[in-house]
């Protein structure tokens, strides 16, 4: 079967700090062109705290994203404090309750995670922001899916479109956040939040199939 | 030597040949300018402007030759590797179990013993970490006594050295009396030692020993430390916790069996840092775990490969911040926790800089006023709170949530405003007796939390409901919406005015779209007043709301702001362009254009204003020319009077006016005008009393 635990899986959300954290300075930079430079140093406060309160603790994936998204909720501020913090709160409600997660597990939980942050933000694909990474990665890991692909290659799918998504926001025109009101200057510079969530959605799928690699090979 | 050659150099030659001193190139370095700057400068260690006039070129031309010798691979810098390693393996120590700082001390230097490098190491790290006015607990141990014995910092006022823990009989020389008495000499503090035994044979003794007004108060002393300094400590068997004689051996089998693998300031911990429980703990009196965690700085010095599993388990259980140990360790360390890349990363070649040499006096970092840059905003509430304690204190003890100490008051309208941090003294100065109620408080350009805010409109609450009012930004709304949400559940009712005076940030088609910027200074004084006035909830909103509708705000920014944690400019401004309709979060304006003279500045921003607000002669109006950071008040004047010009020209009366810091980008320079179309309402609610930290009227 191509499942992973659920119980030991809490360290891939270390791993997903531990990218963010690195790329600080980074995601920094990319924001100050058109936003006000702060999201490296926000994002690594809010994902460092949480990993510090998941670290040595064996969680479960499930619990270390409510640890997370619980801290960005309410401890960051911030838009991408709420944002991002909606979204991993809904990861962590969708697979609460299994003990294995596999490829349609994977899935609810990504969209539920989107449902969360479009219920609270009002921005659509094409406004420059983190959607135009989470809407096109989560279409085409469903869309590996249907197609019958394993589980790891819908990971595979599902990074690509993420970069490539990421990329694409280079060439838009932000109409949401700070940078909207830069209208057309803000065309050249990826998205801050865009590329953030592209870093998250490796991690998190590079995580997943690490440990789809080591099921399988327990499994045997 | 000098061998003069015939081949006379394009540079140089024709004008310095003449004099003396003047040094053709030698014959073995060929025609190659470059090979004799790069000697004379690293061979024969002369400076750029000896080697300037040598060579008869200018200071610039050799710099550029350096420069580019190091670009093109003809000098190579290279790093001792032994040191590249030991830095590389702080620098994943700290970022791994993100320390405030490591130190890493080489390990192939094996002249001295390890707890010799350690302590003279740990020693220059407390020179920089020990600052005046601090109290430091020392616990005890080899290490510990190695760092006290090498230790010196002169200089230091104020300072009280406290023993962690209580004494002991024990036969060893680094007792716990010892090393804080040999620490306190090192860095001429006052000395608090604990009169007691460590362990004592009950726990009713040691309850009994705590009691006592002598120990008590050894104790308090204890409470006060900011910082200290500990080993660590292993369980294994051949550790000298065993031989020490400072724990029994009985009882140090029992913490042993319960998976113990380290001791902290005499505390046992487990493989995850977690305490473990035993028969010692009730009878130990010294510093406890819980203590130790809420102290600021906790350095701890500690090396040797049998340590790695108890280090590990201190910095997992969080007990360390500071961590001195060597690169044996540090990597052992690491690789324990399953970090495996630093091999890698060390083994890449450290990378060559191939960017030409800038000017001296090229600038990467601003300079700021800073400690810890991600203490930053901590640091600065804690001096704002202490600064205006008559006008407002913690909520909870928070320093994020701030209430007015003569604010709320039952029957009124609550008033709780809040932003990010770095628009000082916007949102904290505004809060007082016929202002704001209460501040929610962010990190720098980033909104609070909703808990905070929530806490805010509990505190503000008399009973007749909250208004919160805030600037027109994406994650202040999602926030604060949600603290009115859990506002709602608690049965206070919030009503919102979300300021969009920036009439630069969109059309005017888009109002509601726009951003709040300095203009919230005239929107906080309407809510503040109408709140104070005891009106309804509505009515203050209302007045808020006509005050939105009728403050234009326009910015110009000259140079971009830096942040505190990068001290790096956050955008580029070329030297001649200036920024029109600026914001106050260092974001980009929406046009560029040239630097021109205040007057035709003024100039735009007014017309710009007049273009949306419909005054007719003989209206009145509130001015507010604010600077948003590091322009002064001199240029800030000089903006004034041409607004005035421009006012008094059209017959419009200024009926108040403000000209200074209310609403800044950190260091950004660059100005807002803020105008306020007044009528008699809100004229009347402009100069309705108040008092705050930065605004007192009346």
């Amino acid at each position: 079967m191509q499942q992973f635990e659920n119980a030991s899986a809490g360290d891939i959300v270390l791993s997903i700090a531990d990218r963010i954290i690195e790329n600080r300075a980074y995601l920094s930079e990319i924001d100050g062109k058109i936003g006000d430079g702060d999201h490296g140093v926000n994002m690594a406060k809010g994902f460092g705290m949480a990993a510090d309160r998941i670290r040595g603790n064996d969680m479960s994936l499930a619990t270390a994203f409510d640890t997370l998204g619980t801290v960005l909720m309410t401890e960051i501020g911030g838009s991408m404090g709420p944002l991002y913090g909606v979204m991993f709160t809904q990861f962590a409600e969708t697979i609460e309750k299994s003990s294995s997660i596999d490829a349609p597990a994977f899935s609810a939980m990504l969209s539920n995670g989107l449902d969360g942050i479009q219920s609270i933000g009002s921005a659509k694909v094409g406004d420059k922001t983190l959607l135009d990474t989470l809407v096109p990665a989560i279409a085409a890991f469903d869309a590996a899916n249907a197609d019958g692909k394993p589980f790891p290659e819908a990971l595979d799918a599902l990074v690509l479109a993420a970069e490539k998504g990421r990329d694409s926001t280079r060439d838009l025109v932000a109409r949401i956040g700070r940078a909207s009101r830069l209208g057309e200057r803000s065309v050249g510079v990826l998205d801050a939040g865009a590329t953030s969530c592209a870093l998250i959605l490796k991690a998190l799928a590079l995580g997943a199939k690490q440990k789809l690699l080591i099921s399988a090979t327990a499994g045997r | 030597m000098t061998v003069k050659t015939l081949s006379a150099r394009k540079n140089g030659t024709a004008r310095a040949g003449a004099e003396a001193g003047t040094e053709p190139i030698p014959l073995r370095y060929g025609d190659d300018p470059y090979v004799w700057a790069c000697w004379l400068y690293y061979e024969d260690h002369m400076t750029q402007g000896d080697i300037a006039e040598i060579m008869g070129i200018s200071r610039a031309t050799v710099n550029s030759y350096l420069a580019d010798a190091r670009a093109r691979g003809i000098v190579n810098i290279s790093l001792e590797p032994s040191r590249l390693s030991s830095l590389s393996i702080a620098q994943e120590l700290k970022r791994h179990f993100g320390l405030h700082d490591c130190l890493v001390v080489p390990s192939d230097d094996n002249t001295r013993p390890l707890i010799d490098r350690l302590g003279g190491a740990a020693a220059q790290a407390l020179a920089k970490l020990l600052k005046s006015g601090d109290t430091l607990a020392v616990a005890w141990g080899r290490t510990v006594l190695a760092i006290a014995e090498q230790a010196s910092v002169p200089g230091l006022q104020d300072v009280t050295v406290v023993q962690a823990t209580g004494g002991t009989a024990a036969n060893f020389a680094y007792t716990p009396e010892l090393c804080a008495s040999v620490m306190a000499g090192a860095v001429n503090a006052r000395l608090v030692n604990i009169t007691a035994p460590a362990v004592v044979s009950t726990a009713e003794i040691r309850d009994m020993l705590l009691r006592e007004p002598l120990i008590e108060s050894q104790f308090d002393a204890l409470g006060k430390a900011n910082k200290a300094l500990f080993g660590i400590s292993s369980l294994r068997p051949n550790s000298t916790i065993h031989t020490s004689g400072f724990f029994e051996s009985v009882s140090l089998q029992q913490y042993l069996a319960r998976n113990a693998v380290g001791v902290v300031a005499g505390r046992f911990i487990d493989g995850q840092g977690k305490p473990v429980a035993g028969p010692l703990d009730d009878r130990i009196i010294g510093i406890s775990l819980d203590m130790l965690k809420a102290i600021n700085l906790r350095i701890a010095v500690a090396g040797g490969f049998d340590k790695v599993p108890a280090i590990l388990a201190a910095l997992r259980g969080g007990y360390v911040n500071v961590l001195i140990t060597d690169a044996a360790t540090g990597r052992g360390i690491l690789n324990a926790d399953g970090v495996t890349e630093l091999d890698q990363k060390l083994s890449q070649r450290p990378k060559i800089d191939h960017r030409a040499a800038l000017p001296s006096n090229f600038r990467t970092h601003i300079k700021k006023f800073l400690n810890d840059p991600n203490d930053v905003v901590e640091e600065m509430l804690d001096g704002v709170v202490k600064a205006h304690a008559g006008y407002i204190r913690p909520i909870k003890g928070s320093h994020r949530a701030l209430v007015a100490r003569t604010g709320p008051r039952p029957g009124k309208v609550g008033l709780v405003i809040g932003g990010g941090t770095g628009h000082e003294p916007c949102f904290l100065g505004y809060v007082g007796k016929g202002l704001a109620d209460a501040v929610a408080v962010g990190n720098i350009f980033s909104s609070p939390p909703p808990g905070t805010i929530f806490q805010c409109a509990n505190a503000a609450s008399g009973g007749q409901g909250v208004l919160f009012v805030y600037g027109n930004y994406a994650g202040d709304v999602m926030n604060f919406d949600m603290a009115a949400e859990m506002a709602a559940e608690h049965n206070i009712e919030v009503r919102t005015v979300v300021t969009t005076d920036d009439i630069a940030s969109s059309p005017i088609e888009d109002k509601e779209g726009r951003r709040g910027v300095a203009g919230n200074f005239f929107m906080f004084k309407t809510a503040g007043a109408a709140c104070d006035r005891g009106l309804s909830l509505d009515a203050c909103e209302a007045a808020t709301r006509k005050a939105n509708a009728r403050t234009f705000t326009m910015g110009v920014a000259l140079e971009p702001c830096s942040m505190p944690q990068t001290r790096r400019q956050n955008f580029e401004i070329g030297p001649d362009d200036i920024e029109i309709g600026m914001g106050i979060h260092g974001e980009r304006g929406v046009i560029r254009d040239k630097m021109m003279s205040a007057d035709e500045i003024a100039d735009r921003v007014m017309d710009r204003i007049f273009s949306e607000m419909k005054a007719a002669p003989g209206d009145r109006v509130a001015v507010l020319v604010n600077s948003f950071g590091a322009t002064p008040l001199m240029e800030l004047y000089i903006l004034f009077r041409r607004v005035e010009q421009r006012l008094s020209a059209k017959d419009i009366k200024i009926e108040a006016n403000w000209v200074g810091h209310y609403c800044t980008s950190l260091d950004m320079v660059g100005a807002s005008i803020s105008v306020l179309h007044l009528d008699n309402e809100l004229t009347e609610l402009l100069h309705h009393p108040c008092d705050t930290a930065v605004l007192r009227i009346g």
